[in-house]
Order: structure tokens, then sequence, then C-alpha cells
């Protein structure tokens, strides 16, 4: 009933879960110093990303699989998302490990629940039927609310945390909406439809079913609204985690208010799953009806762009400044998805730098303005060059990546993006997304001008960086010069990582 | 589908923005102001409240609450696999044992923290277990 490549397709969550299971046990039992913690989930991230790899190896190229009755794919495109947020989560881990030390015991149930977000979000892009993709997304999004508001003796911290639960209650409810009147108007909720279906029924056959996709290719249906309100709904669902822009009004309180050193993880891995998700639900799902959905997603990535960049202009402190950027940034991703499948690949290196890219420039807040706090004003960062080159190294390269200067992995990004929406046809929204991006380099430069070609105040202190976090912190820059000078390699591989 | 048919939405997009603006406007201008004391009342009627609660209440019952949805939910799986059983086999064993396997793991976990000690306080535990800044404040 269960074959080996079953296991595989989900053995990363296996790992994770098994982590955490053994975190939390001996934990409780033994109190051991925080290392242990760091231990375990260190051996359950390195794990989880191998066998991502395996899974890769097994699937990449478009041979997917179906596993447990056709409610998890093993694919390229699943085997990717693994690749991307596990070591995610580990980089976020070890530079938000001061945060970890700090919190005493209740550390060891945060590292839990970041490595079960991390398994959450490779199940939203490993899932093949939508109601398995909701029950991945509040994995996720469970995990996260918790952790937005961890240290909850601070205000801001509750609030960042009662905030997003509440939208993202909301907005899961809109989601499982969605998948109702998709339901309703195509009678099935697996996005490849279950060929073992026709085994399951003992006392006969039960109908065959065939699948969202497969529905959608093979008929016409005359009166569309429930389908269109569907695919409206579900857009609207996963556009709330990913931020953009008429649903991204949680997202500035919680970067600000969550404690800091968890803050990278928060905005990165809601985008890359959210992505993922949409990416699979899109463009193979409702792949025969792109022209119902592109202009809409067309329209919600103009919206994203430029309230994104006109209000990340306005900002004095730079998590609200990244907060509102991670808005333009969801937009120009979003105009990667109107090109369909072709813009799949684009979407990947996007995403998958810029959540790079994000976890470093928040860890570099984090330690400037303490791991625990939420605030940090840019005022805070004026003359930073001196206090700490190495830190303001990091920040300086990252804001040039997000703003898309070359040699950097922003800008290939930026061009693989806009490319795919260009080649679709969607020229007037390239142009814009180029006057956003030149707009943009106002505030990201900011912060470069603030930390070099300026006296430092006598009262401000010399940010102490640990090993760990520095550690993280090189890692990811590297990543993003070495990518950007060199990224032909990860767009050829890219190429592999489409879902099947 | 064109930008075209994209119309009807953006009309009705207007239409609701226009009603919420009127409405509050409307109300705002027309309605009677009549501020009184007993409009500011925690209740309006009943006994009138002699004293603010001199502390918080524990919400022992609340850590309870949630441990009993999560067994409830596990009953509701359970019952699930149940009318399954011989269909299911094996697998099914294997599958729901490590389901409830995981479940008395969250039990172990939170009776270890004690979460199930109605006597302790949830400050004391909150100090006992926790952080550092909690430690300060009691100092």
């Amino acid at each position: 009933m269960v074959g080996n490549l079953d296991i595989l397709a989900i053995a990363p969550e296996i790992a994770l879960t098994a982590a955490v299971v053994v975190l939390l046990l001996v934990e409780v039992n033994f109190d051991p110093h925080p290392r242990v913690w760091g231990g375990i989930a260190g051996v359950g991230i390195v794990a989880a990303t191998v066998l991502s790899v395996f899974q890769w190896v097994e699937w990449s190229g478009g041979s997917g699989e179906l596993a447990f009755s056709g409610m998890i794919t093993g694919d390229g495109f699943s085997a990717m998302a693994g690749m991307v947020v596990f070591p995610l989560a580990g980089l976020s881990l070890m530079s938000g490990w001061r945060l970890v030390t700090e919190m005493r015991r209740r550390g060891a149930e945060m590292v839990s629940l970041l490595l079960l977000a991390a398994a959450g979000a490779h199940l939203m892009a490993a899932s093949a039927n939508l109601i398995m993709l909701f029950i991945a997304l509040e994995v996720f999004s469970i995990s996260l609310y918790v952790l937005a508001g961890f240290t909850r003796s601070r205000a801001d911290a509750d609030e960042a945390a009662l905030k997003y639960f509440l939208l993202g209650a909301f907005a899961s409810a809109v989601f499982l909406y969605g998948v109702a009147l998709l339901f309703a108007a195509t009678g099935s909720l697996s996005i490849y439809g279950d060929p073992t279906i026709y085994e399951a029924g003992a006392r006969g056959i039960i109908r065959a079913d065939a699948g969202i996709a497969a529905f959608l290719d093979s008929t016409i249906i005359l009166e569309p609204g429930l389908l269109l309100a569907g695919i409206a709904l579900l857009i609207v669902g996963l556009g709330f985690k990913v931020t953009a822009a008429p649903f991204h009004v949680w997202s500035p309180d919680v970067y600000q208010g969550a404690p800091g050193g968890i803050t990278g993880f928060l905005a990165a891995s809601a985008k890359v799953a959210g992505f993922a998700a949409l990416a699979r639900v899109l463009t193979v799902a409702l792949g025969a009806n792109i022209a119902d959905w592109a202009p809409a997603v067309a329209v919600i990535a103009a919206v994203s762009i430029v309230l994104g960049t006109l209000l990340a202009l306005a900002q004095t402190d730079i998590k609200l400044m990244l907060a509102y950027s991670s808005v333009a940034h969801a937009g120009f991703i979003l105009t990667s998805l109107v090109a369909g499948p072709a813009g799949v690949a684009g979407m990947w290196f996007y995403v998958a730098t810029y959540a790079v890219s994000v976890v470093a420039a928040f860890g570099v807040a984090a330690i400037v303005s303490g791991h625990t706090m939420g605030r940090s004003p840019l005022s805070s960062y004026e003359g930073l060059a001196r206090r700490s080159p190495f830190l303001a190294a990091v920040l300086g390269i990252t804001m040039l990546s997000m703003a898309g200067i070359p040699l950097t992995t922003g800008f290939v990004g930026k061009l693989a993006v806009f490319t795919a929406a260009a080649d679709a046809g969607y020229l007037w929204l390239v142009i814009l997304a180029l006057v956003a991006s030149v707009a943009g380099l106002y505030f990201y430069l900011r912060v470069i001008v603030l930390m070099y070609f300026r006296p430092t105040s006598d009262d401000a202190i010399t940010p102490r960086v640990d090993w760990s976090s520095g550690i993280a912190l090189g890692i990811a820059t590297l990543a993003t010069v070495l990518i950007g000078v060199v990224p032909w390699w990860l767009l050829n591989l890219l190429n592999d990582a489409l879902p099947f | 589908m064109s930008m075209n048919d994209y119309l009807p939405i953006a009309i009705m997009f207007l239409l609701a923005m226009a009603f919420a603006g009127v409405s509050l406007l409307l109300s705002r201008f027309i309605s009677p102001r009549n501020p009184t004391p007993e409009k500011l009342e925690p209740y309006e009627c009943g006994i009138v409240p002699l004293q603010e609660p001199v502390q918080r209440f524990p919400v022992k019952f609340y850590l309870v609450a949630m441990l009993f949805v999560i067994f409830d939910i596990e009953i509701v799986f359970l019952f699930a696999w149940a009318v399954r059983f011989e269909q299911l086999g094996w697998y099914g064993v294997w599958a729901i044992g490590l389901f409830t396997l995981l479940l008395v793991e969250t039990l172990v976990y939170a009776w270890k923290r004690g979460a199930l000690d109605w006597n302790v306080s949830s400050r004391q535990r909150y100090r006992r277990v926790v952080a550092p800044e909690a430690r300060e404040e009691a100092a």
C-alpha cells in the first residue's frame, strides 16, 4: 500500500518531526545545555536537506510521482522547495541562536516550532491535493503565529502575534472558501487526480477522480462564476501569506514586533512556501485557465510593486522598510507567474535568493538592535561601518542585492522574472516594475550611505557579533555574491524544478 | 477573460467603497450625540461593581482545555481509522500507532513541564521555567 517512494516524498518532514520529538523529550527530561538542542536541530535540518537532495536526484527534470493516494507529489518542484527551505531554516536558526539561548528552556520550544514550520513549508510545496495544502498551510502558519509572539513580555510582540494570528486565520478561511468553490466547480480537490481511487472502495468502484487540471482541460464550463470566484479566493488566501499588496497590512507590524532573531525566518519561509503553493496551484491545477487568472495576478503584482516601493520610501525604521520592500518583492516575484509554467524557474531563482538576503538583513538588524527587540530605527545604523565593518558589509551587499545591482543575485532574479513577464506579453508590468526598481534604489542606498558616510554618534554601542550568526551572515552574503556573479548553473538547475 | 471583463468588478469595488464612505459620513452627521455617565459604565443594568478585581485571574482551565481539544481530535481520527480497520490492515495499525505515539509524546511533554499541576500559579511556573526577564522582574 505504501512504497519506498511514498516515504521518500515526505522523508524530510519525517526527519524534522523526529528531531522535534527527540528535542522536546530530551529537553524536558534532562534539561541539557542549549548546545544539545542545537545539535539535535542541526542533525534534523541536515538530514532533511540531504533527503531533499535524494528527492531531487530521483525526480528532477519532470518525472514526478504521486504518493499517499495522490495527496503528496514527489517532483523536482517539491525537492527544490526542500533544498531552499531547510538550509534557510538552518541559517535562520544560526543567526537567531542568541535569542534561543536567551529564552532559556523555552528556547527548545522555539527551535521545535522553527523546525515544524520548515516541515510545513515543504509540505505546502509538495501537496497535490487542496485539502492537504490547507493542512500544510496551517502547520506552517500556526508555528509562525507562535514564533511571532515568542517574547511575550513585550507588548509589540503580543501585538505582532495577535495581528498575525487573527488576519492569518481570516486568510486561511478565505483560502478554504476558495477550495470549496473550486470543488463545487470542478468536482475534485486533487490537483493531479488520483488513479488509485478505483481501488479505494471495498464495495465496488468509486468514481474516478481525474483531478482539477484534467477536468478543466476536458470540459467547457458555460457558467464559470463559481470557478472564477474560487480562483480569486485562492489567490487572495495565498497572496496574504506572500504579502502581496492589498493583503499585506499585517506584515509591517509583524516584522517589527516579532523578536529580532526570528523575523528573518518569518519573512523568508513565508515567501518560499507561499509562492511554491501559488505556483503549483496556478500553473498546474488552473493551467488551462491562465487567461482568467493572469490579468488578476498582474494587477496584484502591479499594486504590490507600487504600494510597497512608495511606502518603503517613507520609513525610518529598517524593519518597516524591509517589510514594505518585501511587499514590493512579492510583486516582482508575481510578475514571473503571469507567464505560467515558463515563469516558474525565474520565480524559484528570485524567491530563493531573496529569502537568503532577507535572512541576512534581519540577522544584521537583530544584532544591531537586540535579539529580543522589535524596533530598529535607521539612526542606529549611522556610521556602522566604523563600529562593525563586517555587519556593514553584510547589510550593504544585501541592500545592493535587494536593489537589483548587477553582480548580486537580486539583479539576476529581476532579470529572470522580467524576461518571463515580457515574453508573456506583459510589457506594461515590466516597465512599471523597472521604474519601481529605480525608485527603490533610494531607500536601499540610503542605508548604505548611513552606514558608510555618516559619523557614528558617541553613545552608539559597538554591536557584538556572536560566532554562529557571524557564520550564518557570512554564508548568506557569500551566496548572494557568488551566485550573483555565476548564476548560470543555478538557473540551469532550476529549469528542472518545475511541477510535473 | 480579458481586462474588459473586469469592468463590473471595478464598478462593484467603487460602489462598495462609496457605500462604506457614505454610511460612515451619514451616521456621523445625522446621529444624535447625547453622552451620559451611565453609558460609560461596564454594565448598563445589574449590580454596580463595588471594586476592580485586585489581580489577574489564573486561566489554568485554558491549558487543560487545549489538551482536551488535542485528544478530542485524536478520537476523531481514531474513529475514522476504526471504521475502515479491516481494509487498512497493518498499514493502518502502524499509521495510527505512530500518530498516537506523537500525541502521547505531547502529553508527556506537557505533563513534565507542569501543565497539569493545578496548584502552581502560572506566574510561578513561568518564573521557574522560563525567561530571564521574568526572573529579573521578580527580583
